[in-house]
């Protein structure tokens, strides 16, 4: 008990004066800004066809004429600037010319690149301007490859259109009279910040026009690690205070909610907006400082769903900063999701990523790990139904009379046919220039190649989802089949068939008598082999197509939904029908790694303990166990103790990743009958946290639904 | 093997004892106290609870086997975090033996014995002494009272206490505020004297009304009937046992 009582206690609360930034807050959850906004977007396709532009110059081009159409809108009470007044993106290619550009290809979601994170540091501290000059030079070295000169002139205009952006609110903040904004603003990004306030406005600044060029999920990546030379110059010189820096970066927080709802996703809240704090650093050392603290201070402050806040941690991390970080799990806000350091580094040098980069990963939009700045990965191609592979090798396995062993290895073959089909059409896959991007990427100006032509890292993730009710379906199979024999084959395929109508018996003892997985072990086990049979499949591929490989995950992004109820619009993929673990058609799948909702499980020990079994050093896409704790288990300030050792428990045990929610039922349910009593409810999805009000119906109801330990 | 009747285990149970703790629900309770917020642990028959959201069978036979081999599993992550296993009903001595056996069985648990008191003094010897630590609810001292709201007689309960003191177990009195019954100063007050000076009391914890007790009994077909006025404001008064110089505290937030 001594560790429980004698840990150091981190202050969680800011200590700058709130008021001005209460009042910024209240502005972007009552939408005001956007009566800034055009509703116009500037015309590109009349100029791109007049100059017959080619895609990367249409691309940067995109980017010029966004960043000339932006009408400077500098509040008076601002210092961190810049909020988007054109609203929506224009195509550069007619529908008949896209069609065309993109016939027989693969387009990863919406097509242009999302989902990755930029080197984020590597710009600040050198500046669009050394930026420039790198490409520049790069031109000259390569003056006889056209394709090379297409991309840095593309690149090039992308610089200048964001210096000029840059320059025009320096320009406003002049004659408004701010000329602390002014000053900072002619000076970053085209130059390295001198200070913590400058690095915060270049971020800023080179981070919204990303989103202006049409990609989506962009990550901030290490901030406490690449901000904090910033951050320490100003303590160490005095010319800052911890509470000043504080203001400053919740000033940035806050912004990062400004144009969320412009952000395509498929839900609102789901855009990618993740920060990673802690963690190693290049030398393996604990890279914790004082902007981690703050940081988690900083979001408990603002409260709001970005930036989605991640912590990377040991089994030896600090049990004072998990408590500070419990703070804001108590707080309801779905974060931090957590990160084991000890699981992962070596899982991505296992997978083939150089030590010398693994120890700096960060998440993609929700839980998959990548490497800022050099990788144009596409962490999301898919996910394998674990629930449809198991049920095809029951059904035809239980009528060809085979042994439970045979049902199991047809099982591993229809995960491996998904594997394949999902790989295969990712064959053809198109990604279109991104030349702005490219310009924040590591070796892209210095190669002269653009980031859609690859990176250092190539890879493609495949999640692997609903695993659990397709493993207790297997282990119900296993027991009641085949170890008790108490139920007949054509009994259960019969009841399936009929949707356990008027079988109800049966669909009992599924329910109740076979194992599940995290509460018996013969699930757990069965667990693992499935995710061993998907690491097989993925492995087995030894090139995507991009000199990658296919990294499987424990992650079910939306599927989990998509499975049970059908993809929206999509009417090929229908849901899957009863499954053998007693769960009707229609009924839930879990989130991720999580017990299946029809289970009966004993809590978060069980739970952590069978998701410690895997085997993460082949599954290394990411995919947190996902747990909903009661709100009840932080009435006193021991529970929130308890919290931050069960967190730890977790790291301890080897687990790879987790994310909790804290949720009140009452509330929830109050909240989807009253949604205006509840406008700032925040919960936790999939892999990100947005306002419960905000999401479909169908995702509310799966939250209310998911098991709720500590009550 | 001997089995016993269980109606739930749960984990993580953060207000059930020190550190992470795992809680075994035994079903069967010789009480009947108006306001038990967990009435399916009355009966010691498995009974079938119906609501909208389906229906689910509680009550479920472990042989101790089974039971300690569950706890066992996870026994080195409770002792790792200062907690153990806790052992509450129901009143889980009406099952002594075979909570005695299941106690046996355990590698080197922490165990927290949470009770009633309402047993014989030979099964409730033979748990305390193997437990490491026990909550004791302690609700009524007035005999009549006791037997009016909770359906017995607070004899055994009362004379269990002067045992459990006179065995070398630290415990803790808990008392569940219940408007009007349990919370007035006069009961309090009793309370308090009653605890002062008991050897191994560590202090009193007073468990602040939950109004959503009432919500499981339909769901086990069973009515509702409150011995006592629930919209009554809650009395909180620390301040008797401060006064006798007993440690007591409120346990969770009573603003919720």
């Amino acid at each position: 008990m001594a560790s429980i009582a004698e840990h150091p206690v981190l202050s969680s609360a800011v200590s700058f004066d709130v008021s001005r930034l209460d009042s910024q807050k209240l502005r972007i959850r009552n939408l005001e800004h956007k009566a800034e906004r055009s509703t116009s977007a500037p015309d590109l396709l009349a100029e791109c066809e007049y100059e017959g532009l080619s895609w990367p110059r249409r691309a940067s081009r995109l980017v010029r004429r966004m960043c000339e159409s932006e009408r400077p809108s500098i509040h008076d009470d601002e210092r961190i600037v810049f909020t988007r007044t054109t609203a929506s993106i224009p195509p550069i290619y007619t529908p008949e010319q896209w069609s065309a550009k993109t016939a027989g290809r693969t387009l990863h979601e919406l097509g242009s690149i999302s989902n990755i994170c930029a080197d984020w540091g590597n710009v600040l501290s050198h500046g669009l301007l050394e930026r420039k000059r790198v490409a520049l030079e790069t031109r000259r070295r390569l003056m006889d490859e056209p394709e090379a000169l297409e991309f840095l002139d593309s690149a090039i205009e992308t610089i200048d259109a964001v210096l000029d952006l840059a320059a025009r609110y320096a320009n406003e903040a002049r004659r408004m009279g701010k000329n602390s904004v002014a000053a900072i603003l002619e000076r970053v990004p085209a130059l390295p910040p001198r200070n913590f306030h400058e690095a915060l406005q270049s971020l800023r600044l080179l981070h919204a026009v990303v989103w202006m060029g049409g990609h989506y999920h962009v990550g901030l990546g290490r901030i406490d690690q690449y901000l904090w030379p910033y951050l320490k110059h100003d303590l160490d010189a005095d010319l800052l205070d911890i509470a000043s820096a504080e203001e400053l970066l919740a000033e940035f927080f806050i912004s990062l909610n400004k144009d969320s709802d412009l952000y395509p996703g498929v839900q609102q809240g789901d855009n990618g907006q993740t920060i990673m704090l802690g963690g190693q650093t290049r030398e393996g050392k604990d890279g914790v400082n004082e902007l981690t603290h703050m940081a988690i201070r900083v979001a408990l402050y603002t409260n709001m769903i970005d930036p989605k806040v991640n912590l990377r941690i040991t089994g030896n991390t600090d049990l004072s900063l998990l408590t500070l970080a419990t703070e804001l799990t108590r707080r309801g806000l779905g974060f931090p999701q957590y990160s084991n350091d000890a699981v992962v580094i070596p899982a991505l040098v296992a997978n083939g990523y150089d030590p010398a980069d693994a120890w700096n990963y960060t998440v993609a939009a929700c839980w998959e790990f990548i490497i800022p700045g050099k990788g144009m990965e596409v962490v999301n191609i898919g996910a394998v139904s674990m629930p449809l592979a198991a049920d095809q090798a029951i059904r035809a396995g239980l009528l060809a009379h085979e042994s439970f062993d045979g049902i199991l290895k047809r099982t591993a073959l229809h995960i491996e046919e998904q594997v394949r089909d999902l790989v295969k059409g990712y064959s053809t896959l198109l990604l279109p220039p991104a030349p702005y991007y490219s310009v924040l990427m590591d070796g892209c100006l210095e190669t002269g190649r653009d980031l859609s032509c690859g990176l250092k890292y190539n890879n493609f993730g495949i999640h692997g989802a609903a695993s659990s009710s397709a493993a207790d379906a297997l282990a119900a199979v296993q027991k009641l089949v085949f170890l008790d024999k108490c139920v007949q084959p054509e009994d259960l395929i019969a009841a399936m068939n009929a949707n356990f109508e008027g079988c109800e018996a049966l669909q009992d003892r599924l329910l109740h008598e076979a194992p599940k997985t995290g509460n018996d072990p013969e699930a757990d086990s069965i667990l693992v082999t499935l995710f061993e049979a998907l690491a097989e499949s993925c492995e087995a591929i030894k090139d995507n197509g991009r000199g990658g490989r296919i990294r499987p995950g424990t992650g079910s992004a939306m599927y989990y939904l998509w499975l049970t109820r059908g993809k929206p619009g999509d009417c090929n993929d229908a849901p899957i029908g009863a499954t053998a673990d007693g769960r009707r058609k229609g009924e839930f799948f879990s989130a991720n790694l999580a017990p299946s909702p029809q289970a009966q499980v004993r809590g978060p020990i069980s739970v952590l303990q069978a998701f410690s079994h895997l085997d993460y050093s082949r599954i290394c896409n990411g995919g947190p166990i996902t747990m909903e704790l009661s709100d009840s288990v932080f009435a006193d300030p021991e529970g929130m103790t308890k919290c931050a050792m069960l967190v730890q428990t977790f790291a301890r045990l080897g687990c790879q990743q987790l994310q909790l929610n804290t949720v009140n039922l009452t509330t929830l349910l109050d909240a989807r009958e009253h949604p205006e009593r509840h406008r700032n409810l925040i919960v936790r999805v999939w892999g990100w946290s947005g306002y419960f009000c905000e999401l479909a119906p169908e995702y509310q109801e799966h939250i209310i639904r998911r098991h709720l330990y500590g009550d | 093997m001997q089995s016993g009747m269980i109606f739930d285990i749960r984990e993580f149970t953060v207000h059930d004892g020190p550190g992470i703790r795992t809680t075994v629900f035994l079903k069967g309770c010789p009480l009947r106290c108006s306001w038990c917020h967990n009435p399916e642990g009355m009966s010691s028959l498995r009974e079938t609870i119906e609501n909208p959201a389906g229906k689910r069978v509680v009550g479920r036979l472990y042989t101790v086997e089974e039971l300690s081999s569950i706890l066992n599993r996870q026994a080195s992550i409770l002792s790792a975090n200062g907690g153990g296993v806790t052992f509450s009903g129901g009143e889980p001595l009406m099952q002594a033996r075979f909570l005695n056996a299941v106690i046996d069985h355990l590698n080197d648990l922490h165990v927290l014995l949470d009770t009633s008191g309402y047993a014989s003094e030979n099964d409730f010897r033979r748990v305390v002494e193997k437990s490491d630590l026990v909550y004791f609810d302690l609700k009524l001292i007035d005999h009549a009272a006791h037997l009016h709201h909770t359906g017995v007689d607070n004899e055994r309960i009362l004379s269990n206490l002067q045992l459990l003191a006179k065995i070398n177990v630290p415990f803790v009195i808990r008392v569940p505020l219940i408007p009007g019954v349990t919370d007035t100063d006069e009961n309090l007050e009793a309370i308090a004297r009653t605890a002062k000076g008991l050897n191994g009391l560590i202090r009193v914890d007073l468990l602040p009304y939950n109004r959503a007790a009432g919500g499981k009994y339909s769901a086990l077909g069973k009515k509702f009937c409150p011995t006592y006025d629930e919209t009554l404001v809650q009395h909180v008064n620390v301040g008797v046992f401060e006064a006798a110089g007993v440690g007591a505290r409120i346990v969770g937030d009573i603003s919720k």
